[in-house]
């Protein structure tokens, strides 16, 4: 093969590869995969940025990390080596029914909307974004345990991680009232 | 790929070899194993709560969950499959060695199949490093500090106490003896790269090791088993557990086995898939606990 149909041959392939590239690329929404709702990772918070924002454990507890995603960080609480309850903060920006379902919810905790989904798991929406939940396991836990261990969450914290043009448009007047708060956490 | 984990949870078998095999280990780690083979009951004991509104609630995030693929549930169970397939390919051809050595004809095919130490030695490796990989994989990086990942690892093999000790016991103790992990970081060492390619379950989890080249994901995997037989020493102390022991476990279940311990060992390679069964289980369970959270 001589040298100009090799270079010939490479030049067709490069344009081949970025027609093919540019034809694709408004597509890529399309593509299967990405997070759970394909949306874009950047606009789902890291499951890293929960962590610490867990309950501190009580003494002879303890407080294992399990499970760390985007938009979702789990920790089992543990006593004696038996699990007592899952703790969870997920974003439901990729489970919009999560939020959905807190519409119809008329309890309070701090300020924000509680849910029980069953016997064992009570459910908390903190900033209209981020669901906090305490699964209870083995035994179980009653409700006011469950609720106890909801407190124990930094829950300011957590709503400051909303960005602030989101809080500032959310209806609730819950969001409103941590603002001072937050914006001493976001300038420090 | 197609099927979710939830689905291939419900398939897995209720009985037959595989079963036995683990019932048989089981007897041997405090707690037991109750093989759940139903993904219903395991989102009920999970939520504490059989109401199947939530259950099918459960299920369906479950599900989406498990196509997404960066969430890496998937993926995962891909990389037990291979595994498994390897294992199975690996067991086979010891088996056949270990019949034709008798046949004079034969005897050629013991010969190509390399030692059987070594490479036993070298599959035990990377069904620890598939087993960090598929950890990360489905858990990613918990915690924020390196003390916070080594619990939630000490946490998960905790959950699958019995796959452990399968493991422990199917691929290190009865092939490789008693010394098993005292002798392994030697028997790596010997394993060149030629002879880690040939094994089928390194073509296909080659892409997935981190670091490039054959002598890096040597090391990985060298580096991964140091690490897994200083937990796995304290688990085998722990439940006293031999070869010997091993085996009475298992006869209690299979009937009685007359040959030697490496024989019940590739035995059990070929026709079990001890490894991909509590693969799916532990998946699920873990897949079950991030979707009751997010409902």
């Amino acid at each position: 093969m001589n040298r100009a149909l090799r270079w010939g041959l490479a030049a067709l392939l490069a344009t081949g590869l970025l027609v093919g590239a540019v034809v694709l690329a408004p597509f890529s929404s399309w593509l299967p995969g990405g997070t759970v709702a394909d949306l874009p990772l950047a606009q789902v918070v890291n499951g890293s940025a929960f962590n610490r924002l867990f309950p501190a454990p009580e003494l002879g507890q303890q407080l294992v990390f399990t499970q760390e995603k985007r938009g979702f960080s789990e920790a089992r609480l543990k006593q004696a080596g038996e699990a007592l309850a899952l703790l969870a903060i997920s974003d439901t920006r990729t489970a919009p029914d999560a939020r959905a379902k807190f519409e119809g919810s008329r309890e309070r905790l701090q300020g924000w909307p509680l849910l029980e989904q069953g016997a064992q798991a009570s459910a908390l929406l903190v900033a209209d974004r981020f669901q906090v939940k305490v699964i209870g396991q083995g035994q179980g836990l009653a409700a006011d345990q469950r609720h106890a261990l909801l407190e124990g969450f930094d829950l300011p914290g957590l709503a400051a991680l909303a960005p602030a043009r989101e809080r500032a448009a959310s209806p609730g007047g819950a969001s409103e009232a941590f603002s001072p708060e937050s914006a001493l956490q976001e300038a420090a | 790929m197609s099927r979710t984990v939830l689905d291939r949870l419900d398939r897995l078998p209720r009985r037959g070899l595989t079963v036995l095999a683990l019932q048989g280990i089981a007897t041997l780690v405090p707690g037991g194993w109750s093989n759940p083979t139903n993904a219903e009951a395991l989102i009920a004991e999970v939520l504490g709560d059989d109401d199947p509104a939530l259950v099918r609630q459960v299920r369906a995030r479950a599900d989406l969950l498990s196509g997404a693929r960066h969430e890496g549930y998937g993926r995962a169970l891909s990389l037990y499959d291979a595994v498994n397939r390897s294992q199975r390919a690996s067991g086979g051809l010891r088996l056949l060695a270990n019949v034709t050595a008798g046949l004079p004809l034969l005897q050629r095919i013991g010969n190509i199949t390399p030692p059987s130490d070594k490479l036993q030695a070298a599959d035990l490796s990377l069904k620890v490093g598939a087993e960090l990989l598929a950890f990360t994989q489905v858990n990613g990086l918990p915690g924020d500090s390196f003390g916070d990942f080594t619990a939630a690892l000490a946490d998960y093999a905790g959950d699958a106490r019995v796959r452990m000790a399968a493991l422990i016991c199917f691929d290190g103790l009865l092939p490789l003896g008693n010394q098993a992990l005292e002798r392994l970081d030697g028997l790596l060492g010997q394993v060149s790269s030629g002879e880690l390619r040939q094994l089928p379950a390194y073509g296909r989890l080659s892409g997935l090791l981190p670091g490039r080249g054959d002598q890096a994901h040597l090391g990985f995997l060298r580096r991964g088993v140091e690490s897994w037989a200083g937990w796995a020493g304290g688990f085998i102390g722990q439940l006293g557990l031999t070869g010997q022991r091993a085996v009475q476990a298992l006869e209690g279940r299979l009937g009685p086995w007359q040959g030697r311990m490496e024989g019940l060992a590739a035995f059990l390679d070929a026709f079990t898939d001890t490894y991909a069964h509590t693969g799916v289980q532990a998946v699920a369970r873990r897949l079950v606990e991030r979707a009751a959270a997010e409902i």
